[in-house]
């Protein structure tokens, strides 16, 4: 059944327990709008509309959607670098835009495309001068580059200038600098951006494991689906500047897709199938793929139907692709 | 815990922010800071090198250029004698070639290209951890010139005129760079509105070459532009060091110089703040 809203019955449940236990943060009807153009043709763009969500305490949340989408206005709003022109928030009890200096101490901000490192320097000395902005003394400096040293599995990298630093053992670094504080919430705008294969997987198991041993909240942008499956428990979708879709990423593909993908080994030839609601997409003597949509025709049934009609060696019933789950979501009429 | 309605563009503090984990009060990252900058700089002996080659070429040519002068004129140019001259080129050329030279376009860039977002998500100031940095960066390179034009002074023209007054030009020196730094910073934050501080970098160095007195003792300027020099604060940024090296022993100017540190610190904060309120409310 195609989910017909934005948020599922159970979510919302979910979401108003969270609202008061623990938030981390609260966002409510949050708005930013710019002004673009020349002074006679200037025209008011709204990159964020009234956008509500509650994020709990060590939460890992994916907040996704197409470019342009207000991922990273939503984020830049959230971290007090932009004041919102509308709405309300808070993270970790703090308006962000009130008190940003004071918020930075307790939250880590990663641009992707941006670097907190110095590149003339070491990591170790970027991690110096931060650690005294952060307000950490000498002792606790040492200890902590040395835990993030074991965390990260960088400690070899902390001596080399940030700008012989590949890539993958950038990003390694940064993580570090952004965590050198101990934040309670990190934000992360497309951190695996250029990364390889092997460096998006060792960065994503790095996220999971500061969450699950720290607690750290983590609220992490990107367009790269594997960063949602493998970090994010929550999707949160926006396009459009609102917010499309909120539900766990688990459920993701069950609760929207209303299509599941067949495929059936067949042990003699047989006639093409012809059921409402089944697509065939591809189809030999040993072989068929098929697309059922559920809302026509339940699953149950088109199994039953090949299974007394064909000779089947094999079958098997797979949601689609996240990607796929994704771009149908993006597609979902705003609420 | 409850929401705090949130009025665009206020900065008040939140009446329902929890107590506790405040941004730090520790001024230990000024010495941090410091101190990293300036052994970045030294950690890159070449860069330093060509720096003061750079600084004695310039110094020997205009130092050469102002004796010859001094020579044309009877001995003195506008009270200064040939000794004089060079020991005046020599601390104006150390007090501005010791910074970074392209400071005012890479704050521009920095500032048009997004990367100052970047740095709002820290604990502390953006122009204070700036300013600290770019002084830590010239005070290596400022020892260096100091000593390279002690020697090419003496070995040129001889020992300084007054060494009583010198002792004085190295606070002034200082002093020169931190008035320098701001005033670069309050220039390179135009760019907050224009995107892009390369023309007020082009400007900038031209009135601290002349109105600075880098160049020219401002006694050599014509009246109306001498006279416009006297009340800027470009004569901090060089001829107050270079005036005292030059055996003129005027304490007073420290006290000048100190009067457009403060000046200049609180309009660099000024115009960075509202450049800053600028990114946050229109976006960068």
């Amino acid at each position: 059944m195609r989910h017909p809203g934005w948020m599922t019955a159970a979510t919302a449940a979910t979401a108003a327990s969270r609202a008061t236990a623990g938030a981390a943060i609260e966002v409510r009807g949050l708005t930013k709008a710019f002004a673009v153009g020349r002074r006679h043709a200037r025209r008011r763009i709204e990159a964020v509309r009234a956008i509500s969500f509650t994020i709990d305490s060590g939460e890992r949340v994916a907040y996704i959607g197409p470019n342009g989408a207000g991922k990273s206005t939503s984020i830049k709003i959230l971290t007090g670098i932009l004041h919102p022109t509308g709405g309300e928030a808070n993270v970790l009890g703090v308006v962000p835009w009130q008190d940003r200096r004071r918020l930075a101490a307790r939250i880590g901000t990663l641009f992707g495309q941006r670097s907190l490192l110095w590149f003339e320097l070491t990591p170790r000395q970027s991690y110096r001068m931060l650690a005294a902005i952060y307000g950490l003394d000498a002792r606790q400096e040492r200890t902590r580059v040395a835990e993030l040293a074991d965390l990260l599995e960088a400690g070899e990298l902390f001596d080399v200038p940030v700008r012989n630093l590949s890539l993958g053992q950038r990003m390694r670094c940064e993580l570090g600098a952004v965590m050198l504080h101990q934040p309670e919430v990190l934000f992360l705008d497309e951190p695996t951006i250029g990364l390889d294969l092997l460096a998006k997987q060792r960065f994503r198991e790095l996220l999971v494991r500061l969450n699950g041993e720290r607690g750290t909240t983590i609220f992490l942008t990107s367009h790269d689906v594997a960063d949602i499956e493998h970090v994010a428990e929550r999707a949160i979708v926006i396009n459009h500047g609102s917010v499309i879709y909120d539900d766990a990423v688990a459920t993701m593909r069950r609760r929207l897709m209303a299509t599941k993908l067949v495929e059936v080994g067949l042990a003699e030839p047989s006639e093409r199938v012809a059921m409402a609601g089944v697509a065939v997409l591809e189809h030999s003597p040993t072989r068929m793929k098929l697309v059922v949509d559920t809302a026509t025709t339940p699953i149950r049934d088109v199994v039953d139907a090949l299974l007394d009609d064909h000779d089947v060696a094999d079958i098997s019933v797979v949601d689609p692709p996240l990607e796929q789950v994704i771009a149908e979501i993006y597609g979902l009429p705003q609420r | 815990m409850s929401l705090t309605t949130a009025p665009p563009g206020s900065t008040a503090p939140s009446p329902t922010a929890p107590a506790g984990s405040a941004a730090p009060a520790s001024r230990r990252w000024i010495y941090v800071v410091l101190h990293t900058a300036g052994r970045r700089v030294l950690a890159e002996p070449g860069g330093l090198l060509v720096s003061l080659v750079f600084y004695g070429l310039v110094v020997a040519v205009l130092a050469g250029l102002w004796s010859a002068a001094a020579e044309a004129n009877g001995g003195t140019v506008a009270g200064y004698t040939a000794i004089a001259l060079t020991w005046y080129v020599a601390v104006s050329e150390a007090a501005t070639v010791s910074l970074n030279i392209r400071m005012i376009d890479d704050i521009g860039r920095d500032i048009g290209g997004g990367a100052v977002a970047v740095e709002l998500l820290r604990p502390a100031s953006v122009l204070g951890v700036r300013m600290v940095s770019e002084l830590g960066r010239a005070l290596p390179r400022l020892a260096g010139c100091l000593a390279a034009g002690t020697l090419l002074a003496t070995a040129t023209a001889g020992g300084p005129p007054r060494p009583a007054a010198l002792a004085l030009t190295v606070p002034s020196l200082v002093l020169a760079l931190m008035c320098n730094i701001a005033a670069q910073h309050a220039f390179a934050a135009s760019a907050f509105w224009l995107r892009d501080a390369g023309t007020a970098w082009f400007l900038y160095q031209k009135l601290v070459f002349v109105l600075g007195g880098m160049l020219i003792p401002l006694e050599v300027l014509p009246g109306w532009l001498g006279r416009a020099a006297a009340l800027l604060p470009f004569r901090a940024m060089a001829y107050a060091p270079a005036r005292l090296a030059s055996g003129h022993m005027e304490p007073v100017l420290l006290l000048e110089q100190l009067g457009w540190l403060a000046a200049l610190v609180v309009g660099a904060g000024l115009v960075f703040r509202a450049g800053q309120r600028r990114l946050q409310v229109v976006g960068g």
